[in-house]
C-alpha cells in the first residue's frame, strides 16, 4: 500500500512539474499533433492513388494511426522513463532509485512526463473520434486496443532498454524504439513471410497496432485476447530482465569510481 | 579627417582579402576534419545508422512493391525495382542527416551557450556547416554500407547505370544541401529563442515536399508543382530519382541552384542573428 502511494506521488509530481509551465505544455503538444498529421496526410495521398493494399483501406490505417499514437502517447508521455531507461543503465543514472524504498523500475517510469507526447493521445483519439466510426461496442474495443497496445510497447521498451546492462551502451535500446515504432505505423501485411515472423516476435510490433486493429475491426474477442496475452507475458519478461540486469549495474557516480 | 572618411569603413585590401578567406577556409576543413575524425572513432554509432538505414528502407521498399503490386505493376510511373531504389536512395540522404541538430543549436542559441561560439575569429555558420558536413560523410557511408545491397538483393542492379552514375554525385549534393537548409531553420532560434517546433516541421517538409517518402509524382497535381519549386526536392527526391533510373542531368543544376541559394540565405540570416544576439543579448 505505502509502495502505491509513494508510486502514485511520484507520478503527480511528474505532472505537476509538467503542467508547471503551461505554454511550453501546449506548444509541444501541438507541435506533435502537426507531426502526427503529417502521417494522416501521406496515407490519404497513398490510398487515394492505390484505393487497396493487400486488404488493409485508408480506414483501417487510420484506425491503426489512432491506436498507435493513443497507446504509444500514454507509454512515452506518462511513463517516458520506458524510452530513457537504456541511457539512464549506460550512464550509471539508476543510484537514485536504487537508495529509495520502493521498486525501482515502477518508480523510474512514473518518474518522468513528456508532454509532447501527450498531444498523440489527443490526436489518436480525435482521429478515432472523426474518422473510426465510433460506435458505443467500436469505442470499447478502441480502448482496450489502445490498453494492450500501450502495455506491450511499455514492456518492450523495458526489455530493449535493459540490454544496456550488458553492453553498458543505450544504442540497441535507441534501435529498438525507432524499429518497433516505425513497424508499428504500418499494415503489417506489406510485409512478406520471414519479416512477418520478426514482427510477431523480435520487434512486437504486430502486437502493438495490427492486431488491436483488427480487433477494433472485426470485434474478435480472440485477437484480443492473444495480443493480452502477449502484453502480460512481455510485462513478465521485462520485470525479470530489469531485476536480472541490476546485477551488473555500475554507478556512474564520481565517488564510486574515485 | 572628416567626418565621412571616418564613417566610411576601410576597403579591405585584395590581398588581406584573400588571406581572409584562406583562413576561413582552413578553420572550416579542420572543423569538418575533426567531425569526421570524431565520428570514425565512434563505429558503433554508424553501425546504429546502418542498421537504422537498413530497417526504414526495407519497410518502405515493402510498402512500395506491395503498392506496385496492387497497381498492375507501377506506380505513378515507377515499376516495383525503380521504387525500392528510389527509397533506398531518398531515405541514405535524410538517415545520414542528423536533423535535430537545429532543435540542439536552437537550445544553444536560446540558453545563451552559443556566446563562446562568437568570440572566435571566423564566421560560426561557416564552422557549424563545415562540421555537420564532416559529421555526415561516414553516416553517409554506413548507410550506402546498408542500403545498396539491400536494394540489389530487392530489386537487382539499378534500373539504368548512366542514371545511377549520377546519382553518386547527386546524393552527395542532396546531403550538403539539407545541411544547409537545416541551417537557414535553425537561425530561426535568434528570434525565437528554441528550434524545436523548426526542426519538426522542416523535418516533415523533408519528408512529404522532399519525396523522401513518397516520389513527387505520387503526390496529387497541385502539391506536386508546389513540390518541385521548393529546395526540399533537391535534398531527397533528385537523387532516388535518378537512382530510379531516370537520366535527368539538369537535376544537378537544380541541386547547385539550391545549394548557391541556401548558403547565401543562411549566412545572412546567421549574420543578422549575431548581430541581434550582441545587441540585445541572449
Amino acid at each position: 500500500m505505502n509502495t502505491l502511494r509513494g508510486l502514485r506521488r511520484t507520478w503527480f509530481g511528474a505532472i505537476a512539474n509538467s503542467w508547471a509551465n503551461r505554454r511550453s505544455f501546449w506548444s509541444q503538444a501541438a507541435v506533435m499533433i502537426l507531426n502526427d498529421l503529417i502521417w494522416v496526410v501521406f496515407w490519404v495521398i497513398f490510398f487515394d492513388r492505390l484505393g487497396e493494399v493487400r486488404g488493409w483501406e485508408l480506414r483501417d490505417v487510420l484506425v491503426l494511426q489512432a491506436i498507435l499514437a493513443t497507446g504509444a502517447g500514454i507509454t512515452l508521455g506518462f511513463f517516458n522513463n520506458s524510452r530513457q531507461l537504456g541511457r539512464l543503465i549506460a550512464e550509471g543514472q539508476l543510484d537514485e532509485a536504487l537508495a529509495l524504498p520502493v521498486p525501482a523500475l515502477p518508480y523510474l517510469l512514473v518518474r518522468r512526463i513528456e508532454p509532447i507526447n501527450i498531444g498523440d493521445v489527443a490526436f489518436g483519439v480525435a482521429v478515432f473520434a472523426v474518422m473510426g466510426e465510433p460506435t458505443p461496442l467500436r469505442t470499447l474495443a478502441f480502448v482496450a486496443a489502445v490498453a494492450i497496445s500501450a502495455i506491450t510497447l511499455g514492456a518492450f521498451l523495458v526489455l530493449a532498454g535493459s540490454t544496456a546492462f550488458l553492453g553498458g551502451r543505450s544504442d540497441g535500446s535507441e534501435l529498438g524504439f525507432h524499429s518497433v515504432v516505425l513497424f508499428a505505423s504500418y499494415p503489417v501485411d506489406v510485409f512478406g513471410g520471414a519479416m512477418k515472423i520478426l514482427l510477431f516476435t523480435m520487434i512486437p510490433a504486430g502486437f502493438i497496432t495490427a492486431i488491436p486493429t483488427r480487433f477494433v475491426r472485426d470485434l474478435e474477442i480472440e485477437l484480443a485476447m492473444a495480443a493480452a496475452g502477449v502484453a502480460i507475458l512481455l510485462v513478465a519478461l521485462a520485470a525479470l530482465a530489469f531485476r536480472a540486469g541490476l546485477r551488473r549495474y555500475t554507478s556512474g557516480a564520481l565517488w564510486t569510481a574515485a | 579627417m572628416s567626418a565621412t572618411a571616418v564613417e566610411r569603413p576601410a576597403r579591405v585590401p585584395d590581398g588581406m582579402r584573400r588571406e581572409l578567406a584562406g583562413r576561413v577556409g582552413r578553420a572550416a576543413w579542420r572543423a569538418g576534419r575533426a567531425e569526421l575524425r570524431k565520428n570514425l572513432a565512434n563505429p558503433g554509432g554508424l553501425v546504429v545508422s546502418g542498421l537504422f538505414l537498413l530497417v526504414v528502407a526495407g519497410m518502405l521498399a515493402a510498402l512500395w512493391s506491395a503498392a506496385a503490386e496492387a497497381n498492375g505493376g507501377a506506380v505513378a510511373g515507377y515499376t516495383a525495382a525503380a521504387l525500392v531504389w528510389y527509397v533506398t536512395i531518398s531515405e541514405i540522404t535524410t538517415i545520414s542527416q542528423r536533423m535535430q541538430f537545429i532543435d540542439e543549436l536552437g537550445d544553444d542559441i536560446g540558453s545563451g551557450r552559443v556566446e563562446t561560439a562568437l568570440l572566435r575569429p571566423v564566421p560560426m555558420v561557416v564552422l557549424l556547416w563545415a562540421a555537420q558536413v564532416g559529421g555526415a560523410l561516414p553516416r553517409l557511408a554506413a548507410c550506402c554500407l546498408g542500403g545498396l545491397p539491400l536494394a540489389a538483393v530487392i530489386a537487382g542492379a539499378p534500373p539504368s547505370w548512366p542514371a545511377a552514375a549520377l546519382a553518386i554525385p547527386a546524393t552527395l549534393l542532396a546531403v550538403t544541401i539539407n545541411i544547409t537548409g537545416q541551417h537557414v531553420f535553425a537561425a530561426a532560434a535568434f528570434w525565437l529563442r528554441n528550434a524545436r517546433a523548426t526542426w519538426f516541421v522542416y523535418q516533415k517538409l523533408v519528408f512529404v515536399l522532399g519525396g523522401m517518402l513518397l516520389p513527387l509524382e505520387v503526390l496529387p497535381d497541385w502539391l506536386e508543382s508546389i513540390a518541385q519549386w521548393l529546395p526540399f526536392m533537391a535534398m531527397a527526391y533528385v537523387p532516388a530519382r535518378l537512382a530510379a533510373g531516370y537520366v535527368e542531368p539538369e537535376l544537378l543544376f537544380v541541386q547547385a541552384f539550391w545549394l548557391v541559394a541556401l548558403a547565401t540565405i543562411a549566412i545572412i540570416v546567421f549574420a543578422r542573428g549575431e548581430r541581434r544576439l550582441v545587441e540585445a543579448g541572449a
